[in-house]
């Protein structure tokens, strides 16, 4: 069984964490490039959102570079990513591929995936509890992959040289996708720390501080939101993103209690404005600047796939958010055919107004 | 002076309005409902509402500027799920704030929600928080709400006999039409002849018997969905798959056509199904009528003409075999 995801932020760093330790066998859909969502974008109904044609044309991809088995998380509505699963196995069909197809849902079709992992592990001889540190250790590495884009967004806008900050990044990241234990793993968290203090900083500069929320696939994946965190950040804004792979599962499986900026309190803080959780993230797009214009947040950029059924009613109440917690909102609607200038256009004037409203010009 | 209730005649008002108008009246509210769908009315509603949402929830934003100045309140139901494997458009759970926070100067807005799924909050309790408010004790409140059950059951039954909505259109069932047509969509689509440029009349006029989803039984569409292995939970999304599916299948009809509206989400994800049944199928017409904004009439008209052509050839040849 070769078995193929989409890619959602850091999945593919967890999944291969786990993969060497336990198992099963991955193949990874190619980073997802221009030509991912041509393929996508040639093979998908015109009308469907963003997000689908990505995983489509991951899925082409990952087919093409020889997996067999396709792994795909689903629910029961209301948005539709529910039905992904059905539109996308057809058309794979129809393109003649030939594939397995593993449903994972929050009811008894998990079983069907958590039975196939457990079978594989007891041929390869290994015991629940090695499985178990496993998954410790893949969790920790995509925590500390979290941790050093967090520290990227920190602190890209004070970099001298542009650029730097990206050039570590990625070093970071590839690093910490190396290491085997936890050992080497540690020593990676120190070479990293290291190395973005080793960064030439400006800090007499004061970054205004951008809140980036929305729809959870946008917000999450570079290459879905035209890597909007990094053009921001050489803009001279601190951003702050609101969904991450982890937060996603740790909603999922209730691990965020304790977690003050989690997607759950977001949606009660979303409360006074919707008072019905819709499901999706729309109820914590609206919450996010609520919990965050406390943390001194100034701007906030929503983001969401053209014709998304959720994100068209966060929109129109964070106009009203907007209002009474006196904070800027620009919402940014996502589609195939969005030019590299306008978004470049549409976020410059942004930054300039959140400068405008401190009251000085731009100290850069 | 009694108190006015203003409806906007726009989403599933098509679908439910019986119910809606028999219980606010029975109530001893006047009920003003909002004017059919016309140009004016739409340039009017669409400067106000979101650029990225679709042209049924932009009418929603007309049709309740149309009548917020007659009105003391605004009827605008929040409607979430039926029962627990279905639920609406999330739009549609959202569309008493998308209005209240986008448009100016609104009256209150009544809002009772029904929500099988999630909360398991049936229709009656929060109807009845809504009439309580306004002074309507829990006997009249339950009399009204059965007196509008019965109101939905005798449209529903009229619906499914084919009789259409205000008898826009006749069952035409007859040996000598001059063809079989299945219409599927939302109810919202199919019965706002503005929408689609009046499309029922047309198939109507072609002398065409007309189908459409509600004429099929729900355990048909159910037994529908059940062969397919997915269960569809949008309510409107389950009915229109299931029902194209019985068409589809049955040897009454020579064609389907399928009435979207752009930036529909659940039309997205259910019309390729639905085209690739009849790929599969191979002996039905199909049309697929996409409409937003900017369609023009022409353009449907000239579909919808060679739709009927190709029927009428294929119905034809098959006499003559």
């Amino acid at each position: 069984m070769k078995l193929t995801v989409p890619h959602l932020g850091h999945m593919d760093i967890f999944l291969r964490a786990m993969s060497r330790k336990v198992g099963p066998d991955f193949v990874f859909p190619p980073k997802t490039s221009s030509r991912t969502l041509l393929l996508g974008n040639k093979y998908s109904p015109e009308s469907t959102c963003l997000p689908f044609k990505f995983i489509l044309g991951n899925f082409i991809e990952a087919l093409e570079a020889g997996a067999d088995t396709i792994a795909m998380i689903t629910d029961h509505g209301p948005c539709r990513v529910g039905m992904y699963d059905v539109v996308i196995q057809q058309i794979l069909k129809d393109l003649g591929y030939r594939f397995d197809w593993i449903v994972m849902d929050d009811t008894r079709l998990w079983n069907d995936y958590l039975r196939r992992f457990n079978r594989e592990r007891k041929k390869k001889g290994i015991s629940f509890w090695q499985s178990l540190q496993a998954i410790r250790f893949s969790w920790k590495k995509v925590r500390l992959c979290e941790e050093i884009e967090r520290m990227a967004h920190r602190i890209r806008p004070l970099e001298v040289r542009r650029g730097e900050t990206t050039r570590v990044q990625t070093d970071c990241l590839r690093r910490v996708d190396e290491a085997m234990d936890d050992k080497e793993l540690d020593s990676a968290h120190q070479a990293c720390l290291k190395k973005f203090h080793g960064i030439e900083k400006d800090s007499f500069r004061n970054p205004v501080k951008v809140l980036i929320t929305g729809e959870g696939y946008m917000v999450i994946n570079p290459h879905a939101n035209q890597d909007i965190v990094r053009r921001l950040g050489e803009m001279g804004a601190e951003v702050t993103r609101t969904m991450w792979f982890t937060s996603q599962i740790a909603y999922a499986l209730h691990l965020d209690l304790f977690n003050p900026k989690s997607k759950r309190k977001a949606i009660r803080a979303s409360r006074p404005y919707l008072q019905h959780n819709l499901g999706g993230e729309c109820n914590a797009s609206i919450g996010y600047p609520v919990l965050f214009k406390r943390e001194g947040c100034e701007g906030v950029i929503q983001l969401h796939p053209f014709g998304c059924m959720l994100e068209a009613v966060a929109k129109n109440i964070l106009v009203r958010v907007s209002e009474e917690y006196d904070i800027p909102i620009l919402t940014l609607s996502l589609s195939e055919n969005l030019s590299e200038t306008l978004i470049e256009t549409r976020l410059s004037a942004f930054i300039d107004l959140l400068y405008k409203r401190r009251g000085r010009n731009r100290d850069r | 002076m009694t108190v006015r209730v203003g409806i906007p005649r726009a989403l599933l008002y098509y679908r439910y309005s019986p119910f809606w108008e028999t219980f606010l009246r029975t109530l001893g509210f006047e009920v003003v409902v909002s004017k059919p769908t016309h140009r004016g009315l739409i340039e009017e509603g669409f400067k106000f509402a979101d650029e990225d949402t679709c042209i049924p929830m932009k009418m929603a934003f007309a049709h309740t500027i149309n009548i917020k100045d007659q009105v003391d309140y605004l009827f605008i139901p929040r409607l979430i799920s039926l029962d627990a494997r279905t639920c609406f458009c999330p739009r549609l759970a959202g569309l008493p704030e998308m209005l209240k926070y986008s448009l100016p100067a609104l009256p209150p807005l009544l809002n009772p929600y029904v929500d099988e799924r999630y909360r398991n909050a049936g229709l009656l309790r929060s109807l009845t928080e809504m009439g309580s408010s306004l002074k309507r004790n829990s006997k009249e409140i339950k009399e009204a709400y059965r007196k509008g059950e019965e109101a939905l059951q005798v449209f529903r039954k009229k619906m499914g006999e084919g009789e259409g909505v205000a008898g826009l259109f006749k069952k035409v069932d007859r040996e000598d039409s001059k063809g079989r047509v299945a219409v599927v969509g939302h109810s919202y689509c199919l019965y706002d002849p503005f929408f689609n440029f009046d499309l029922l009349r047309i198939l109507k006029e072609a002398e065409t018997s007309i189908y459409t989803p509600e004429m099929v039984s729900e355990e048909e569409i159910d037994s529908k969905i059940r062969e397919l292995g997915k269960d569809i939970y949008w309510t409107s999304g389950r009915e229109i798959l299931g029902a194209s599916l019985h068409y589809l299948q049955s040897k009454r009809v020579d064609g389907l056509i399928y009435l979207t509206c752009f930036s529909c989400g659940i039309d997205s994800m259910i019309e390729p199904l639905v085209r690739h049944k009849v790929k599969e199928g191979g002996d039905k017409l199909y049309l697929h009528l996409m409409i937003d904004e900017h369609t023009g009439s022409t353009g449907v008209f000239t579909r919808v003409d060679a739709f009927l052509e190709t029927m009428e050839r294929k119905i034809a040849s098959r006499r003559t075999k």
